[in-house]
């Protein structure tokens, strides 16, 4: 008897470990996604965005053996109890140009204040979801043929997080 | 050109890099690892002392030319590869784990050493192509296995 996995909805998360007196200044990053917003710009290209971006090319390459291919990036600012809408970042009508995962990051959150929730169809038993609370410094990276979205800010500060989506070859 | 490891956290090459020598130069002229490493922490973002020089040439030891005195610590680095500070070799993943280093050939060996040679015998069938004789690693009974890869 054989089995064979024809698809699988992985889920990719964990803490950007970079060594020791490097790590990521995400002050800097929460500063760059509040200039996109404020003035409606691209998300400016960094020395701690490219850190952050190397980081996980080069991991997810050494864990799991395939690499990535940045497509978009940008950044989100959520107020208190704001929430996002649901997301969705594969276009169905543009899948060639459509990205393969999403990774968020963590750029500067209160403790605890969200989560990021998940759906995905398990066979039959579809519409399930999948909750992740997303912290500083951590990331989740899931395919991008995923809806998700951001849950409501519970505390009192503004929420930020990178997002940026990858194909993968 | 030189070729350099990047080094994660724990020791594990993440990445290796081919820098020009011309960028590795000393003040006198003269390549220094000290100077590549400075290169590539200003363009890549990355620790100095995390970035190290790997030789392309040389493997399990030993260096292709034959000059073995031109090996270069014990091997080429590739990702997944991990560094070994004390014993200045790369190593790849270790196969079994009942595997043990073997130094001075900068590879991984069996607790009970490398397998048996085929005997003359094995040796001519393997050539006639009537069988295909091997050794395989048992790691539960601990031992070298003899199978003939064509019938099993």
């Amino acid at each position: 008897m054989h089995k064979k996995v024809l698809s699988e909805i992985a889920l990719y998360h964990g803490t950007i470990d970079m060594p020791k007196y490097w790590d990521i200044d995400r002050e800097k990053l929460a500063q760059d996604i509040l200039t996109q917003n404020l003035f409606n710009k691209e998300f400016p290209f960094s020395r701690q965005w490219d850190m952050l971006n190397t980081y996980m090319r080069d991991h997810i390459n050494l864990e799991y053996g395939f690499s990535l291919i940045n497509k978009k990036t940008w950044g989100n600012i959520y107020k208190p109890k704001e929430a996002s809408l649901p997301l969705l970042q594969v276009d169905k009508v543009d899948l060639r140009n459509s990205p393969d995962f999403v990774f968020l990051y963590g750029v500067k959150l209160a403790k605890d204040s969200c989560f990021v929730r998940i759906h995905f169809d398990d066979n039959r038993r579809a519409g399930r979801s999948w909750d992740i609370p997303i912290n500083n410094n951590q990331f989740i990276m899931f395919p991008a043929t995923q809806m998700y979205y951001i849950s409501p800010n519970t505390s009192d500060q503004l929420n930020f997080i990178q997002t940026i989506t990858y194909e993968f070859i | 050109m030189a070729h350099f490891a990047k080094l994660g956290a724990n020791g594990k090459v993440i990445q290796v890099l081919t820098l020009d020598n011309k960028d590795m130069l000393n003040a006198d002229g003269v390549e220094d690892e000290a100077v590549g490493q400075q290169y590539l922490e200003r363009h890549n973002n990355w620790p100095a002392q995390m970035w190290i020089q790997t030789s392309y040439n040389t493997s399990g030891g030993k260096h292709s030319s034959g000059d073995n005195t031109k090996a270069f610590r014990g091997n080429y680095a590739g990702i997944g590869y991990t560094w070994d500070e004390d014993d200045q070799i790369f190593w790849p993943k270790k196969p079994y784990a009942s595997w043990v280093k073997k130094i001075d050939e900068a590879r991984w060996q069996s607790p009970i050493g490398d397998a048996p040679e085929l005997t003359q015998e094995q040796k001519d069938q393997n050539t006639a192509l009537t069988h295909r004789w091997g050794y395989n690693w048992n790691e539960e009974g601990q031992s070298w296995d003899l199978v003939d890869s064509k019938t099993s």
